[in-house]
């Protein structure tokens, strides 16, 4: 492991240097959604609301009345 | 697939000052990603978003007076235009830099569309550690950021998404295939938004409607990006041999927080260009696009019709349908990926017209509609509460420990198509089949001597001899693992460089 200018590679990216055998990060895979990395699909078709209800009454109502940002692209 | 990439501006607030100075906040976030002082890398002078594609140059953008406001108000700040932007080339061969205002990820060029949602999350975890550590030198939670295109008064930021196409496309038959798809694409990639605004204009709230982006489409075909804003975006900038290529840069589309709907975002949009190059595209011809757009969009019910300009109507989804109809007919078997895309498009498509639940999770505007009934139930509250605004701001906060999709996702309730190794890897390098790849290794390999680095060029430093690695037409994925394999041994830029010359001139 080497350290790269300008970046923490303890606690973000880490830049290894690869001079070891290349290895290929991404196996070829019919697409996305395949075994080996694919998708995990949601273990029950109906989220469960009471954790996402706590979290959305937290949520101050005047919020987005506050949020002002710059024009963008 | 075609190399394509995501551009994403975050949106940012701080919560412990009154008047939050928007550019020294977003290039601070940004800078809080270094441990060692900002060095100017980026060169701009590939960059000039005057050219337009339909063959001429524009004398001036529509932001032009805003931007010389802005720089006006720039040249009081103790900060150089280059301190300013920030402009990071990461070892992952993405670009982080501060937009003005606010911090912008691009993804490393994929060829994949499991790398692009890796790179893509990527890009969240990197944003988001970068306001961890702001936040740890504020000492507080102050920094807050959003994946999102709108900040509820009138004022929008893009995700843009990016395709190169060959240049012997006439870019007139691009437009033709592409703006009725666009139209309807947000059906399925809509991020979804609590009322009604448009440019510089309040919001009115109750609707909800299915992209955050519709209301800020004015016009068909611009080469502007921040007013009078296009379907089509006609800036000419391909960042590669422009003899060859172009760069589709479109600027319509939502930033996504379900990866499934980004896949199908990209994805589809590769299919239909896939469609345009083979003539196969479906031949319809909307009559107002632009109406259109925001039509399709403030109707969750999926119902609206618009019309063609032979008289015959349309709802978004069935001009999806048309397309997808004619992909399957054209591209299936063509690619394992394009039939993953076809299969899910196609499912997708069936399920808007039955039974949306199995899309929470999936699809954006879906799933954050059915937090937000759910709330209006829960809470007894109309649908014209300025709370809801707030959940679908807090919808793509991206903080863990607040932001609603990311509570979602942690209890395991959205479609993950990445895995954490997937994100991990593509933190700390890009692609092994594209340009974006090489990029990152050189950052990786040769940091202290990389004098200036672009999308399609790096020139290295020191010597009589040039060292530059010209990328504008390396898109071979071979040409690529095969250059990569020189500069992964080198023990010098100038030998990779050399190397790498020698072996394309005994090859040409």
């Amino acid at each position: 492991m080497e350290a790269t200018k300008g970046f923490d590679i303890m606690n973000d990216i880490s830049m290894p240097e690869r001079r070891e055998r290349p290895v290929d990060p991404m196996p070829k895979s019919p697409g996305p959604s395949e075994e080996g990395g694919g998708p995990k699909r949601p273990e029950t078709g109906s989220p469960d609301k009471d954790n996402l209800l706590k979290r959305m009454r937290k949520v101050d109502p005047k919020q987005a009345e506050r949020y002002r940002q710059r024009t963008g692209q | 697939m075609r190399l394509f990439g995501i551009e994403t501006e975050y949106g940012i607030t701080r919560d412990d000052f009154g008047e939050v100075d928007s550019v020294v906040e977003s290039m601070e976030l940004v800078r809080a990603h270094l441990t060692a002082s900002f060095e100017r890398r980026w060169d701009y002078a590939g960059e000039d978003p005057h050219e337009d594609a339909r063959g001429f140059r524009v004398s001036g953008l529509a932001q032009d007076k805003e931007e010389d406001e802005f720089a006006k108000v720039d040249a009081h700040r103790p900060f150089s235009f280059h301190e300013m932007k920030s402009d990071l080339v990461l070892p992952n061969g993405a670009r982080f830099y501060n937009d003005h205002t606010h911090p912008e990820y691009s993804t490393p060029e994929c060829r994949s569309l499991k790398d692009l949602l890796a790179h893509d999350r990527a890009g969240e975890r990197i944003v988001q550690r970068a306001a961890d550590r702001r936040n740890k030198r504020l000492g507080g939670a102050h920094v807050q950021l959003y994946k999102n295109n709108t900040d509820f008064h009138g004022h929008s930021y893009g995700c843009h998404d990016n395709y190169l196409v060959p240049r012997s496309i006439p870019f007139a038959k691009l437009v033709a295939g592409l703006l009725p798809f666009l139209v309807s694409r947000q059906v399925i990639a809509g991020a979804g938004k609590v009322g009604i605004e448009a440019q510089e204009s309040g919001c009115v709230p109750g609707a909800f409607q299915l992209s955050q982006r519709a209301d800020f489409m004015e016009t068909e075909l611009s080469v502007d990006t921040m007013h009078n804003r296009p379907i089509v975006n006609t800036r000419d900038e391909p960042h590669a041999d422009r003899n060859k290529y172009r760069r589709l840069h479109l600027i319509i589309g939502d930033a996504n927080m379900c990866e499934y709907a980004t896949a199908l975002k990209a994805g589809t949009t590769q299919l239909v260009l896939d469609l345009i190059e083979r003539g196969a595209a479906p031949t319809l011809e909307l009559e107002q696009p632009v109406a259109a757009v925001k039509q399709v969009s403030r109707d969750a019910d999926l119902k609206a019709t618009v019309r063609q300009t032979n008289g015959r109507t349309l709802s978004g989804l069935e001009i999806q349908e048309q397309y997808y109809a004619a992909a399957q007919r054209t591209l299936a078997g063509s690619h394992a990926e394009s039939d993953w895309i076809l299969r899910e498009w196609g499912d997708t498509l069936r399920l808007l017209t039955q039974d949306r639940m199995p899309l929470i999770g999936k699809l954006d505007w879906v799933t954050k509609l059915w937090l937000l009934e759910t709330f209006v139930r829960e809470e007894q509250i109309g649908w014209d509460d300025p709370w809801l605004a707030s959940l679908d701001l807090e919808y793509h906060n991206m903080n863990t420990e607040r932001g609603l999709f990311l509570g979602l996702e942690a209890e395991g309730k959205a479609w993950r198509m990445t895995t954490d190794a997937d994100v991990e890897q593509a933190l700390s390098a890009g692609p092994q089949d594209t340009r974006g790849g090489l990029r990152g290794l050189c950052v990786r390999r040769f940091p202290d001597q990389i004098k200036s680095m672009q999308w399609e060029r790096i020139q290295f430093a020191g010597g009589l001899v040039s060292k530059t690695l010209e990328m504008g037409d390396l898109f071979d994925p071979e040409d690529v693992k095969n250059c990569a394999a020189i500069f992964e041994t080198a023990l010098s830029p100038a030998e990779a460089v050399a190397t790498w010359k020698q072996r394309k001139d005994l090859t040409s």
